[in-house]
């Protein structure tokens, strides 16, 4: 069966993403085999639903289905936007891309010289890049370092990232590359970070554990769950492990940032009232199509 | 005096994999001092730590050594970082010190209410001895006040050493860290 992903001529952000993954019929599902994206003119994809889309997109190729993304705009427009972010340096060699894949890397072209930035980086399960967070905080600070809370920035982005890519090594369980991103929005008002992997999802990980390290927790709902390992930190691991995502959530709310977290089947976001993440119940869904992975964003708002 | 940076190979340490190769030097460094019961582990120069590295390294080690020697931090005033290691040293319920000069700020876990006013005299000097706070106190036996102590050595918030006491039997005295 072929299933088509169409995506509408808009701004796509997380909950557009799988808005329109919603209206196909399941990239993933077992009688699927072959899959097209449909990105129209008008159509711009934000680095935290690229990123999600670059996973997807590489999981399909790994599981051999036909993969194909469309452009209507051709080279310019859209194609060109994600270009920009490095979108196609980390797209598998199998996925076809319509009318046909950019001629050069304007990610390479341009690293660096933008101050409205956007950059996605590879986590390479291969080879540790030890600089990864500092790296993509020093890009973050030179779009950023005349901020008057840039310190707390710089100290918030690295931390985010540090935990969150660090998560990606420990528990993943996969071999294909997991992605980090991050974007500063032309006016400077916003900030995006985000970590995409394409493993078995904090859920799977987490849950065979409870009964065990949190027998209290054993009656929770995904949804509640996964805001308690945000809030008091859990861990397979035990009760001294897990906080990471916890220490994340404590720098992210210093900023208002809104978090959302897609895993398996599930989309879950946590917004910040007075302090602390609360479930926006308005945001969260089950039973969406399946994506591999654990994809985790924090949008900031930076304000003046 | 025990400098982080040394034994870390940059100035960023990120994740538990780079922590726990930092604490088997740790635990070099530390086991070729077998006199010393208190390092004071200098921050200078370490650009970063994430929770998950300062979980693995000094929380880890004061963790182990908790009771027999004591494991401080010093030269750190970036509040970043200090929110780091306290939300790394809380997760494992261990008391950590952070001096600035003469001042001690605690991070990690706190004591009991019972025993804050008994830890908070320990800190105003080097060594005490339970009778001396119970001799602060109107209303405190010397008895209480050695329960709180042992607690407070216990729980990893201060050291102890026996001593020969006045009365010729034995008492303990205890010693802050750093």
């Amino acid at each position: 069966m072929h299933c088509e992903v169409r995506f509408p001529a808009q701004w796509i952000n997380a909950s557009r993403f799988d808005l329109a993954l919603r209206a196909s019929c399941g990239p993933h599902d077992p009688g699927t085999f072959e899959v097209t994206f449909d990105v129209p003119s008008g159509c711009k994809i934000m680095v935290e639903a690229a990123i999600r889309f670059l996973s997807l997109a590489n999981q399909l190729a790994a599981t051999t289905r036909r993969v194909r993304m469309k452009f209507e705009e051709g080279d310019t427009g859209t194609m060109g936007y994600l270009n920009r972010m490095g979108f196609f340096d980390h797209l598998a060699a199998e996925v076809e891309v319509l009318p046909s894949r950019p001629g050069y890397s304007a990610a390479e072209a341009h690293r660096g010289g933008n101050a409205a930035l956007v950059e996605i980086a590879r986590i390479s399960k291969d080879e540790r890049d030890e600089e990864l967070p500092t790296r993509l905080t020093a890009a973050l600070m030179r779009s950023c370092h005349t901020r008057p809370d840039a310190a707390e920035l710089e100290g918030a982005a690295w931390t985010i990232f540090a935990e969150l890519i660090d998560n990606v090594f420990s528990h993943s369980s996969t071999v294909l590359d997991g992605y980090a991103a991050l974007q500063v929005y032309p006016k400077g008002d916003r900030l995006s970070v985000a970590v995409s992997d394409s493993g078995l999802g904090i859920m799977q990980t987490l849950r065979p554990t409870i009964g065990k390290e949190f027998p209290r927790l054993t009656d929770l709902s995904d949804t509640q769950l996964l805001v308690e390992i945000f809030r008091q930190g859990l861990s397979r691991h035990g009760p001294d492990r897990g906080c990471g995502l916890k220490g994340s959530a404590a720098k992210a709310i210093k900023f208002q940032a809104v978090l959302d977290v897609r895993l398996p089947r599930q989309r879950v976001v946590l917004i910040p009232a007075r302090g602390a993440y609360k479930v926006n119940t308005a945001d969260c869904y089950d039973g969406l199509p399946l994506m591999w992975g654990t994809h985790i964003g924090f949008g900031f708002r930076l304000g003046g | 005096m025990l400098a982080l940076r040394e034994i870390m190979d940059r100035p960023e340490g990120w994740g538990r994999a780079q922590g726990r190769e930092v604490y088997q030097r740790l635990l070099r460094s530390v086991e070729e001092s077998p006199g010393t019961r208190v390092f004071k582990i200098s921050m200078k120069d370490v650009k970063r730590v994430d929770i998950s590295f300062a979980s693995e390294t000094v929380v880890e080690i004061a963790r182990r050594y908790r009771g027999s020697k004591g494991f401080c931090l010093i030269d750190l005033t970036d509040p970043d970082l200090i929110e780091n290691w306290d939300a790394a040293a809380a997760r494992k319920g261990q008391p950590l010190l952070v001096w600035e000069g003469r001042t001690g700020r605690l991070i990690g876990a706190e004591p009991t209410q019972g025993c804050r006013e008994a830890f908070q005299f320990a800190l105003r000097h080097p060594t005490v001895r339970a009778a001396e706070f119970a001799e602060s106190k109107s209303d405190m036996t010397i008895a209480n006040a050695s329960m709180k102590f042992k607690q407070l050595w216990e729980q990893g918030f201060l050291l102890r050493r026996e001593s020969a006491a006045n009365s010729g039997g034995v008492e303990f005295v205890y010693q802050r860290v750093g």
